[in-house]
């Protein structure tokens, strides 16, 4: 099929991120990684499952490092983000977008500030205070909106919205920072299933229309088969498979949730 | 049979112990403010004071207004200055947002706390040897007073903030003031207006009073009424603030309501 081979080229263009032996444990004493391993190629599609507590917030947290990592090497297109300065963190993080469980909308502005907002990292302190948006990116954000099927709901306030709505709303805003990969962390978890294929679909058609790589950490382990090209498992904090969603079979799935951990 | 205790014995000991504590502390303080009973007499005398109050020279109120208008602008000006400087107050002295734990922190709460210990009279006393008698220091008292009150309050409302919306700027590569932009001012934007209101409201009161340390507004008139022994005047000046902290009083409650 065409689309297959389009998109085995486009991997051909090789590694966007690579995680390298990540580590974190919180002050809590509670050992969340203990030295995961990964790429994400271009245009893939990556979905992390794992028990509650196996460490995929923290791993996703790490790479952007919302959540600081205490050893490991975190490589975006061959930067290493690890061990980047504060202002040159927040530089890079343009190229990180990221759709969270809670959607994590500013409740009080209007769903086109919410959008808008993806771009703060091209726009002057100044003209944030303002709330003055380069022209491109305006429209580049109403298209995206368009896109999401919400622009009718531009000057709504974002606690108007639906759970659903909320959340494409969250993808636009990541959409529109242009980003090099899309970091999701359980989309789906505050939605109903029916809403949560849609949310999904949405993020697929990104992933596919821009060849955008997704990683996307999901408790629903259908979720993660239908729509990762690849799955990752997570369990106490170190990653105990990586291959084809075909491949995840029963087998895989008792070892994942029901195993015994590996020592 | 398993019986069920809303309280163990201890829990009731306490609360039966704090109780009468709280009962002999009531006691004991009527005790130690030490009524002079036999002054009490005096009593006819304050009767005699209240008589003279009345009736109110109501020829005197056209001149009051200008004062009143005064002790308005000096809650107005005072509150909107007040508001202006507590927010960044505030944010230095949220714990969540403060850019530094060890340095900008202790700073805001050293500014909070001084700013309330000290009270709106003293405050003007200060002013008014500063500056001199006038409305200037008065509208300083009130500002430096409430800056305190304001920030604290706003402080611990942005500790209480969803922290997912600071997280989700951060993600997208806002810098600080980018996310106090987006992420923390609209989250207090409603309890910002609030305050505001709730404190001019307080700072109107107390701005009527402000005159008589020289400090602007129509407190001067009751001083100077009560020195002249002008008693039907002050009763004017008395009935004049009490419409105006009437008015005060529903202004606020109006405007409060359209926010929340």
């Amino acid at each position: 099929m065409s689309e297959t081979e389009e998109r085995s080229e486009k991997e051909s263009f090789g590694t966007v991120l690579d995680v390298e032996n990540l580590k974190k444990t919180y002050g809590t004493g509670d050992e969340a990684l203990k030295g995961v391993s990964f790429e994400v190629g271009n245009g893939e599609f990556v979905s992390i499952v794992g028990p509650s507590g196996a460490g995929k917030s923290t791993l996703i947290r790490c790479i952007n490092r919302l959540v600081e990592p205490d050893s490991g090497r975190v490589f975006l297109e061959g930067t290493d983000l690890t061990d980047l300065s504060k202002g040159k963190l927040t530089k890079i993080r343009r190229d990180i977008g990221m759709i969270f469980q809670e959607f994590n909308l500013v409740e009080r502005l209007s769903v086109m500030e919410n959008v808008l907002s993806g771009r703060l990292g091209y726009t002057s302190t100044l003209n944030s205070f303002l709330r003055r948006f380069s022209d491109e990116d305006v429209s580049f954000a109403l298209e995206t909106l368009d896109r999401v099927g919400l622009k009718e709901f531009a000057d709504n306030r974002a606690d108007e919205l639906s759970g659903g709505q909320r959340q494409r709303v969250g993808i636009a805003r990541a959409v529109v920072q242009k980003p090099r990969i899309i970091l999701v962390d359980e989309p789906t978890s505050s939605l109903d299933p029916e809403i949560s294929r849609n949310v999904m679909n949405l993020i697929e058609e990104v992933s596919e229309e821009d060849n955008m790589p997704v990683l996307i950490n999901l408790h629903d382990v259908d979720l993660a088969k239908d729509y990762g090209e690849r799955v990752l498992g997570l369990r106490d904090g170190q990653k105990i498979f990586d291959n084809k969603p075909d491949k995840f079979d029963e087998t895989a799935m008792d070892k994942l949730y029901r195993g015994e951990a590996d020592e | 049979m398993h019986k069920w205790e809303p309280k163990s014995k201890k829990e009731k000991y306490t609360q039966r112990a704090l109780t009468f504590a709280a009962i002999a502390l009531v006691f004991w303080s009527a005790l130690a403010i030490d009524i002079q009973w036999s002054t009490m007499g005096g009593l006819s005398a304050l009767g005699s004071v209240i008589a003279s109050f009345f009736p109110p020279d109501i020829s005197y109120v056209p001149s009051l207004l200008q004062p009143a208008w005064e002790t308005f602008e000096m809650a107005v000006v005072g509150t909107l200055a007040a508001i202006v400087m507590a927010v960044p107050v505030a944010l230095i002295s949220a714990k969540n947002i403060t850019p530094s734990i060890t340095i900008a922190y202790p700073i805001g709460r050293a500014i909070i706390v001084v700013s309330r210990s000290v009270h709106e009279i003293i405050w003007a006393l200060i002013f008014v040897a500063a500056l001199g008698l006038g409305p200037f220091a008065g509208t300083l008292a009130l500002g430096f007073r409430s800056i305190g009150f304001l920030g604290k309050l706003l402080a611990e409302e942005i500790e209480g903030i969803d922290e997912g919306q600071i997280e989700a700027m951060r993600a997208c590569g806002a810098n600080q003031a980018q996310i106090i932009l987006f992420a923390v001012l609209p989250q207090i934007k409603p309890r910002i207006i609030g305050l505001t209101i709730y404190r001019w409201d307080i700072n109107f009161r107390m701005s009527t009073v402000l005159g008589i340390v020289g400090a602007g507004g129509i407190g001067y008139e009751i001083q100077s009424a009560m020195q002249r022994f002008r008693y039907s005047q002050a009763a004017s000046v008395i009935l004049v603030i009490l419409v105006l902290v009437a008015i005060g009083e529903v202004v606020s409650a109006r405007l409060r309501e359209q926010v929340t």
